[in-house]
């Protein structure tokens, strides 16, 4: 199989990627531009979004930015925001073992939900063939990301009316991901003791110390209920 | 070079190496054939969904960071939105749209009823 279809057939398997993350990362963008105003915005949101590729996070970033949060918090919230991109890698070993280090570490980097769907589709006979197309749909989705989020940042610059309230895209993110996740049962529990750590979180400190006490609580609990918990997900294991 | 952009780059560089590593993790890990121990997949997939849900009642609670509840409307606005978001998502799954119809519900509320 030639390079050139290669690559089209990449093209063609993330067009709906396409849609997806140049519309949510232009959402993106008018947010961090409407939030935070300053002459260069449009260059960091070109460089967050190049370097981190992560949708939940370009939101979160806003309010973390806005408001000076505590490194460590920034640190820590990224970690319990994206570990799952540590599972994707886990189901990915034995079919990036064997590729050069350049084109394994842009892999890596480039890891994202949907990169990581149609990345584990793919089954082209000839492994050569199979990097190829891993490599293109990569840089595809990659740069699909980056142009959202960039001018999704230059319009936010020149919006016409008002943007207070313009926050809450990011409450809606987490609502619309929370959605999903939640169709599926399974995720209906952990979804529920996520939320009552928080309000105990919040109840017993200020906005800017919630989220450490919380995480920890989560934490302890899903370890504590792990037997009756993991059942669930053993079961359900080979349909995900 | 002010605070803010201090505040910027850090958080950027924080954010994208923490990412990165969470990416490579299994293959810093386990490339050698090692299997990967149950209670970190475990925890793995459980903290996803719990960690949504957290940020979901941090961003509600930091909307009160500078007014009071009475002031914010008694979290009508948040409330009325989250369903919008909630009830067209589970209906639709159009996330672009339902973000976009969830934020003009919450911007009209702010800027008009709750100023």
């Amino acid at each position: 199989m030639t390079r050139k279809r290669i690559f089209y057939q990449a093209f063609y398997a993330s067009l709906p990627v396409l849609m997806g993350y140049t519309a949510m990362g232009m959402a993106a963008g008018i947010l961090l531009a409407g939030k935070i105003q300053r002459p260069d915005i449009v260059f960091w949101a070109f460089l967050s979004s190049l370097t981190s590729i992560s949708g939940a996070l370009q939101f979160a970033i806003v309010d973390w930015i806005d408001n000076r949060m505590a490194l460590i918090d920034v640190a820590l919230l990224t970690v319990f925001l994206n570990i799952r991109y540590a599972m994707y890698g886990l189901s990915l070993l034995e079919k990036f073992r064997g590729i050069g280090f350049r084109r394994k570490f842009y892999l890596i980097w480039s890891l994202t939900d949907e990169t990581f769907a149609l990345e584990a589709e793919s089954n082209f006979p000839d492994r050569h063939a199979n990097t190829l197309y891993c490599l293109f749909v990569a840089m595809l989705n990659h740069s699909y990301w980056v142009c959202g989020v960039t001018i999704g940042a230059l319009a936010g610059k020149f919006l016409p009316f008002s943007t207070k309230g313009i926050d809450f895209a990011m409450t809606a993110l987490f609502l619309v991901v929370l959605t999903d996740q939640c169709r599926e049962k399974r995720n209906r529990i952990p979804a529920a003791t996520g939320l009552i750590c928080a309000i105990a979180g919040r109840a017993f400190f200020s906005v800017s110390n919630m989220l450490i006490p919380a995480m920890i609580m989560m934490t302890v609990t899903f370890i504590a209920l792990r037997k009756n918990l993991e059942k669930q997900f053993s079961l359900t294991e080979d349909r995900s | 070079m002010n605070a803010q952009t201090v505040t910027i780059i850090s958080v950027i560089a924080i954010t994208a190496v923490i990412t990165i590593l969470l990416r490579a993790f299994p293959f810093l890990l386990f490339s050698s054939g090692k299997k990967c121990p149950g209670i970190i997949t475990y925890v793995g997939k459980v903290l996803s969904p719990a960690a949504i849900a957290m940020l979901v009642i941090y961003c509600i609670c930091s909307a009160y960071r500078d007014r009071t509840f009475a002031q914010g409307g008694f979290g009508l606005p948040e409330l009325t939105a989250s369903i919008t978001v909630i009830a067209l998502h589970w209906w639709k799954k159009n996330p672009l749209l339902s973000i976009i119809a969830g934020t003009a519900v919450y911007m009209l509320m702010v800027q008009r009823f709750f100023c």
